[in-house]
């Protein structure tokens, strides 16, 4: 018998031996609330924006370690690896992706039962391949090319979206919306912005406090998303329209859209019986079925399709020691047609190689580190160190943010 | 709260508490007593929310879930519960009171996990849900479920030396293939 088959049974067979409250439970409770009817009582419960990073994939390159000079990282298509770096120091790219910025999450509390889960970014400096610092954003998407950023100030929803010139750190310039704005996300040819609007602020936590007086900042979840909408605009001149989503009960505080493949419609994740669950709207708005190409891929999977859309990236499906295996499937019949190392596939590389997290070996804990793997192959080759787990449960350590390099 | 609401609370509390509470005294650490009251601070909870909620049991179970969290941010240790000592194995114990004996000690390994870590396995071990279901739960990332899920199982081991004897599971060493796990090419 393995140790989790022992929990298993030891937990069903104590869940077996309880006996059920007394009758008169519903009426303590109501009794108890009319009591405590107070404010602050919170009504507790959250679940976390399943974080999307906004990753473009796409292709090429093999073997690691050969570093190339940062003025290429941008428009090479070597391998740019430091297995020693964790968070990331310089630049990091393979192929066609490179990690155009990262960031990490904490909770900043606001008022007395109100916080905000609160992003820090560092950006890929183009110029001198390293990564910076800037504190000026609460949401940043990075264009295709790595060398502008589409940007949103501290406070969220934001009535303006900067177009960020990556290498000199200066706005070029603002679109101005109506609504306010709380997530981005480009096309896939850069030319148009899904900007994801909401009432309030997206990562909103609400304060917690349990029965014994503990307190927890908490996000918020099912129902209580204040999302309303998107708009579709034009990078060049800043002009689109909004379109708004109907309430859902089955989406998280922070659940932005995205562009398909084609950037005919929009999707973004929604939470159900099964992970990755993915929801297509039009450009108006309305829910559409998934196009064929891409109805067999997960939300939450962000490599979604290879560069000639062969491909399409899944989920995690076996594990070893120190290894870990992730499902290739057909896209358009969701037949599984590799397996390859990582655990979570994030971009892709070319046709056959991915970046993905992948478990460090010679440790019981998960503790990924970025790599390149290969279709067909065993190889795994380390980009970055090992992103430790964090002990604080809310804070996010960083989270890369992979886009497509242009030559 | 009209009487008709009021009327739709009583009867899912009657149909729903049962299997509720088993959940909640075990993310409790087995104390019978805590787990009411967990229990009962979800459901106030959710009573505030009635006529907006479409899906009282998942929503109850979510509170009850991140009441938790609330509870191991200050409490990292969480108190330690008395449980009852595993009685000396006979002489000749057969493998059925041995297993018993061995489920015993491991629900006294469970209470002096923190409430982390508990929750973590009751709802992977106990509600079967997948790491990501748990993450999304949590607020965490499928990382720090895997993570947190290794240090317990560790942990447990730790607390029971006892347990040390049992083979390491499919979380802790790795999933034995059971099958062809080498990369199949991909068709052309």
């Amino acid at each position: 018998m393995n140790v989790d088959e022992l929990v298993r049974d030891a937990l069903r067979e104590q869940a077996a031996e309880l006996t059920a409250p007394g009758p008169g439970f519903a009426d303590r409770v109501l009794a108890v609330r009319r009591r405590r009817r107070v404010r602050g009582l919170v009504s507790g419960a959250a679940a976390m924006a399943a974080v999307v990073a906004v990753a473009v994939g796409v292709p090429l390159l093999d073997t690691g370690k050969e570093d190339v000079r940062p003025a290429s990282v941008l428009d090479g298509s070597g391998v740019s690896a430091h297995p020693d770096q964790s968070p990331p120091r310089d630049a990091i790219a393979a192929g066609r992706s490179v990690l155009a910025a990262y960031y990490t999450a904490e909770p900043v509390v606001r008022s007395g039962d109100r916080g905000v889960l609160t992003r820090t970014y560092w950006l890929l400096d183009p110029e001198t391949g390293t990564y910076r610092k800037d504190d000026r954003w609460s949401f940043v998407a990075v264009a295709p090319g790595a060398r502008t950023a589409a940007v949103l100030e501290r406070t969220l929803p934001a009535r303006r979206i900067g177009i960020l010139d990556l290498a000199s750190g200066h706005v070029d310039r603002w679109i101005t919306v109506d609504r306010g704005v709380g997530g981005l996300a480009y096309s896939r040819d850069g030319s148009r912005l899904v900007a994801t609007t909401y009432d309030e602020h997206p990562d909103l936590l609400r304060r917690a406090e349990s029965s014994s007086g503990d307190v927890a900042w908490v996000l918020l979840f099912g129902g209580e998303s204040s999302r309303s909408g998107f708009y579709v605009l034009d990078v060049a001149d800043g002009r689109g329209d909004w379109s708004p989503v109907a309430d859902r009960q089955d989406i998280n505080g922070r659940q932005d859209f995205a562009f398909s493949r084609d950037g005919r419609l929009v999707y973004s994740q929604v939470v159900g019986g099964k992970d990755g669950l993915q929801q297509f709207h039009d450009l108006d708005g309305n829910t559409v079925p998934a196009p064929a190409n891409e109805r067999h891929l997960r939300s939450d999977v962000s490599a979604r399709l290879s560069p000639d859309g062969k491909l399409a990236a899944l989920g995690l499906t076996a594990e070893a020691k120190d290894t870990s295996w992730s499902e290739i499937r057909d896209p358009y019949t969701g037949e599984e047609v590799a397996r390859v190392r990582g655990a979570q596939l994030l971009a892709w590389v070319d046709d056959r190689r991915l970046i993905a997290w992948e478990r460090a070996p010679g440790s019981e804990e998960y503790r990924p580190r970025l790599v390149l793997v290969t279709i067909g192959s065993e190889k795994v080759v380390p980009l970055s160190g090992v992103r430790e787990p964090g002990e604080v449960f809310e804070t996010v350590e960083w989270e890369p943010v992979f886009v497509e390099r242009r030559s | 709260m009209d009487a008709e609401a009021q009327e739709s609370f009583r009867e899912f509390v009657a149909n729903r508490s049962p299997a509720l509470l088993k959940t909640a005294v075990l993310l409790s650490g087995g104390d019978r007593h805590a787990g009411e009251d967990l229990l009962q601070n979800a459901l106030i909870k959710a009573v505030g929310r009635w006529h907006r909620i479409d899906e009282p049991e998942a929503y109850v179970r979510q509170i009850l879930y991140r009441q938790q969290i609330s509870r191991w941010r200050l409490k990292r240790r969480g108190r330690e519960l008395s449980v009852a000592e595993p009685p000396e194995p006979g002489a000749d114990g057969d493998a059925a009171s041995a297993d018993a004996e061995l489920r015993l000690l491991m629900r006294g390994a469970l209470a002096r996990l923190t409430a982390r870590q508990r929750t973590v396995l009751v709802l992977r071990y106990f509600e079967d849900l997948p790491e990501a279901e748990v993450a999304r739960i949590l607020g965490c990332s499928v990382g720090t479920v895997r993570s947190t899920t290794h240090r317990s199982l560790a942990r447990l081991r730790a607390l029971a030396p006892e347990l040390r004897s049992l083979g390491r599971s499919e979380t802790e060493a790795g999933r034995q293939p059971s099958g062809d796990y080498s990369p199949v090419e991909v068709r052309s």
